[in-house]
């Protein structure tokens, strides 16, 4: 959407809005709004429509997002902001303190590549909760990778650190594939997190990767995926 | 045997000897009687079927039979059978304009290559039926029964009425039952099983194994005398007494061996697991709190229900531990549906939320659990898909003696409510007019089965329904007056889409006149309940095939009206009404309007409703969903939710995944079937009716769906 003066028009990047979602934030209904474009090109994502082709997407625009939103405050624990990769957009802030006015707790979901936004949003106190997906162990081959980009992989341990010592509710997450992840890697990883954060495990979804070579690849089958969820627990 | 049974008799009129010396005719001919006969001819037999089973005179009775003589000595036939013959003379009746006699003296029965058919191929009606030798003698006997039903029970106008799909009459195979049954524990309890026509009798259970044994008994022998669900009040509750000795291990296995052995009575009538439900407490319900417990040996234990919290708690857990790991390879567990009631007094009960997460794990995992409200004073039973009966003052009365405890609606009939908005053509009056017109059809079909029943229970123990009428108590177990007729509904989504070019979700003013719809039809059964001293009552129809059955004899009757609004895909076939008051399945909507605004009509609906939350794959976090589900008690009027998730096992490897895939996740076989629930309780989705899958494919998931520009 472009309006009079040919300037992109602020806050127009909703691509996506679940009003009541039970996955998004552990513990709560949360409604979830995705945000178009990120700076991976993870093979295995399959939200890649937001990703590659946001402008090709419906936006929603922000007061419609906040009409909906109002009757819905006695049964929402807040909102998730998801992506794509929130942090890239100019807007993120703004789109926060809106939600925050209207009387919700926030979190967003973010690949940890962009560290000093998050710095600024933690230091605004604009989030309730983090959750930051993890590609793999933190070895360049391997996560750029997973990432299908080049990654500085300083950023993405700075967020990590940000994050763990936020002081506010997070969670690291990672989608898991026997391609891509041994379960040595898995194991690093949790243990590289300590025992203060959790990692969760998410098994990668054969339907419709971004990266057609990935077509035939398979995730863990669900009794070694349990055996990994139950193998970092302990 | 004593008795004759009509049935009997009816195949004895079809014998015919060698003709006699009266007959001037030689006929060589030689019957096969249903007797398992073959007998030479003799003319009298036709005289005097005609004569028995008809009030037709002797003289033409005669006339007939010789003209049928003479038809099948032209015929040069060696042997013909019993049914051929009973066909030539209703048709000589029917070219003598003796219509009434012809109905009367109709056979019933199944063509040759329908049995051929039945015997070989899957009966899809009832998802709940599997296929083998007992399921097709159930088959074959509903067959007949619905045919008797309608030709003998039901005057013409309610019998056309269902025919051509105005309104549905449930259950028809099942005309000699009533249609469900929901009761108390304490029954076997204090009697233990003692059941007419049974080869021995059991005192009352000592043992709480034993218990179960009696349960699960009672259950088979109420399936055989009630058409529909089975459903089991304060179960943990009524069991408490029997586990105070036991350990923790104990009491898993004790819960374990109930939800096998209800999981796995698909070897009783037709094949068919018991449509069983059991409902289950946290508190003691306020109406049990003082009362005394029966324990072991059927002897008051000299406590009351109220002391029995924990032990009940106990049980209640378990039975959730064992849903939670689901069947052997994983599955859900189809039956027994738990029922879980919230109520106020489930918020001010200790360990609550402990309990809330535990059966929401069990929801998010397994989808098991239902979650029924009881706001304010409300007390409910809840079975089948949702049915459910609201205690009344003297319900509550019968809780001082729970084994009293006991409810039945006697039949169910559904109501097309598509085809009315077709007829009345936009028109509010007419519309409204229509509608009560249909119900007082159907209230007068309710009333004719009643009849019908109570002729049944008037022979008492030595008639067929001897079990119904067994009085341990000082009352027959069906206590027909207090009986409830349930009148059901599908597609007022569509009837609304017609009537006002909006589906129900679309907007305010479509689902006000949703509202209107419903708020009438529960206007006009409480006038019919007065008036004819029944009971009548709204339910939400779980229409598992009716919703198919509708929608093509819609396509059929009203094409042109009908393709505008219905669901699903018509190349395929595929296509159905949406269920009772529900809104269009695949409308993108939020589970929490979706349990707002169904939620507005429950309160309308006395007998039960329920909304739906579908899944899919994905495994929602177990407090999110405890959050939701106290979240709807407190905000909504809804009346039961339950969450269902997806699941594809392997016919392969036995494992099951979730989420509805094309190959097995564990090997990769594609010979595989999703299970999910169909309308209110888990099935193979491969036993599926047309409709039904249509709907499934519709289904919305709660995903996001991004949106091209």
């Amino acid at each position: 959407m472009v309006n009079a003066t040919g300037m992109m028009k602020k806050l127009d990047n909703i691509k996506g809005f679940i009003e009541s979602s039970f996955i998004d934030w552990p513990g709560r209904t949360c409604a979830v709004l995705f945000l178009g474009g990120c700076n991976f090109r993870c093979p295995f994502c399959h939200n890649h429509p937001l990703v590659r082709h946001p402008d090709e997407l419906v936006s929603y625009p922000v007061e419609e997002v906040v009409s909906r939103l109002g009757p819905l405050r006695k049964w929402l624990g807040g909102v998730a902001v998801t992506g794509g990769e929130p942090t890239l957009d100019p807007d993120l802030p703004e789109l926060l303190g809106i939600i925050r006015d209207q009387g919700f707790q926030c979190k967003i979901d973010t690949n940890g590549s962009r560290p000093e936004v998050l710095a600024r949003l933690l230091d605004d106190g604009l989030l309730d909760m983090v959750a930051m997906d993890v590609k793999t162990v933190l070895v360049r081959d391997k996560y750029e990778q997973c990432a299908g980009t080049g990654v500085d992989l300083e950023k993405i341990a700075g967020s990590i650190e940000l994050i763990k010592n936020s002081g506010i509710a997070h969670e690291f997450r990672m989608t898991v594939l026997p391609r891509y992840h041994s379960r040595e890697d898995i194991v690093a990883w949790a243990a590289y997190l300590g025992k203060d954060s959790v990692l969760k495990l998410q098994n990668y979804d054969p339907r419709s990767p971004m990266y057609p070579g990935l077509a035939g690849a398979k995730g863990f089958s669900p009794g070694d995926f349990d055996e990994l969820v139950q193998l970092i627990k302990g | 045997m004593g008795v004759v049974m009509p049935l009997q008799e009816a195949k004895k009129k079809e014998s015919f000897k060698q003709v006699t010396r009266d007959d001037s005719t030689d006929l060589a001919l030689f019957v096969r009687t249903s007797e398992e006969d073959i007998v030479g001819w003799k003319r009298q037999r036709i005289v005097d079927a005609l004569l028995r089973e008809t009030f037709i005179d002797r003289d033409t009775a005669e006339r007939i039979s010789i003209d049928v003589e003479k038809t099948v000595q032209t015929s040069n036939l060696k042997t013909v059978t019993g049914p051929l013959i009973r066909e030539l003379v209703n048709a000589r009746l029917l070219e003598l304009g003796l219509e009434e006699a012809r109905r009367m003296h109709t056979r019933l029965g199944v063509p040759l290559y329908d049995v051929d058919h039945l015997l070989v191929q899957h009966n899809k009606e009832n998802a709940n039926v599997p296929h083998g030798p007992e399921a097709t003698n159930l088959t074959l006997a509903e067959g007949i029964k619905k045919e008797y039903a309608l030709l003998h029970v039901f005057t013409t106008d309610v019998a056309d009425a269902h025919l051509n799909g105005d309104l549905h009459l449930h259950d028809l195979g099942f005309i000699d039952r009533p249609y469900c049954s929901g009761q108390s524990l304490e029954y076997v309890k204090k009697f233990g099983l003692n059941l007419p026509n049974s080869l021995a009798m059991a005192k009352p259970a000592k043992h709480a194994d034993v218990l179960l044994a009696h349960m699960v008994k009672f259950a088979a022998a109420l399936q055989s005398h009630f058409a529909g669900a089975i459903g089991w009040d304060a179960v943990n509750l009524f069991y408490a007494p029997y586990l105070e000795e036991m350990s923790d291990r104990d009491v898993k296995q004790l819960a374990q061996m109930l939800i096998y052995e209800f999981s796995q009575q698909a070897v009783a009538r037709g094949g068919q697991a018991i449509f069983s439900d059991i409902n289950v407490y946290w508190e003691v319900p306020k109406h049990f709190v003082d009362v005394p417990a029966i324990g072991p040996g059927g002897e008051y234990t000299g406590k009351t229900y109220g002391e029995y919290e924990k032990e009940a708690q106990r049980f209640a857990w378990a039975l959730f531990e064992v849903y939670k790991e689901g069947d052997g390879a994983g599955r859900p567990f189809f039956f027994p549906k738990p029922l879980v009631h919230i109520t106020e007094k489930f918020f001010k009960t200790e360990g609550h939320m402990d309990f809330l997460n535990h059966i929401c794990e069990v929801a998010s995992v397994k989808g098991n659990t239902y979650f029924v409200f009881d706001r304010g004073d409300t007390a409910k039973i809840s079975e089948c898909c949702r049915l459910s009966f609201k205690l009344e003052a003297s319900d509550l009365e019968d809780a001082k003696e729970p084994w009293r405890m006991r409810y039945s609606a006697l039949q169910n009939v559904t109501i097309n409510l598509p085809r009315l908005a077709y007829k009345a053509e936009g028109d509010d009056t007419k519309l409204f007019t229509l509608l009560t017109e249909q119900i007082k059809l159907a209230a007068k079909g309710h009333e004719q089965k009643k009849k019908f029943i109570e002729k049944l229970m008037a022979l008492g123990k030595g008639g067929p329904l001897a079990m119904l009428a067994m009085d341990l108590d000082g009352n027959s177990y069906l206590r027909l007056e207090r009986c409830s007729y349930l009148m059901g509904m599908v597609g007022l989504n569509e009837l609304v889409k017609v009537h006002t070019g909006e589906e129900l979700h679309d907007s305010e003013a479509s689902l006000k006149f949703g509202l209107k719809v419903i708020a009438h039809m529960n206007i006009v059964c409480n006038k019919m309940a007065e008036q004819m001293g029944m009971k009548f009552v709204l339910e939400q129809t779980p229409a598992e095939s009716t919703a198919y059955r509708f929608a093509k004899l819609d396509m059929a009757h009203h094409p042109e009206e009908t393709a505008k609004v219905i669901q699903g895909n018509m190349e395929s076939g595929e296509i159905y009404y949406t269920n009772s008051t529900l809104f269009n399945v695949g409308a993108e909507m939020s589970p929490i309007a979706r349990v707002e605004k169904e939620g507005l009509l429950h309160p309308l609906i006395e007998a039960g409703s329920i909304t739906h939350v579908w899944l899919g794959e994905s495994s929602p976090d177990k407090e999110a969903l405890a959050d939701f589900v106290i979240k709807t008690f407190r905000h909504t009027n809804n009346d039961q939710i339950a969450f269902s998730p997806e699941f594809t096992c392997c016919l392969d490897c036995g494992k099951t995944g979730r989420g509805i895939t094309d190959t097995c996740q564990y090997c990769g076989s594609e010979k595989i079937d999703g299970i999910t629930r169909i309308t209110g309780y888990f099935t193979k989705i491969s036993s599926w009716n047309k409709g039904k899958l249509g709907e499934l494919h519709d289904r919305y998931r709660n995903e996001e769906r991004f949106v091209r520009k």
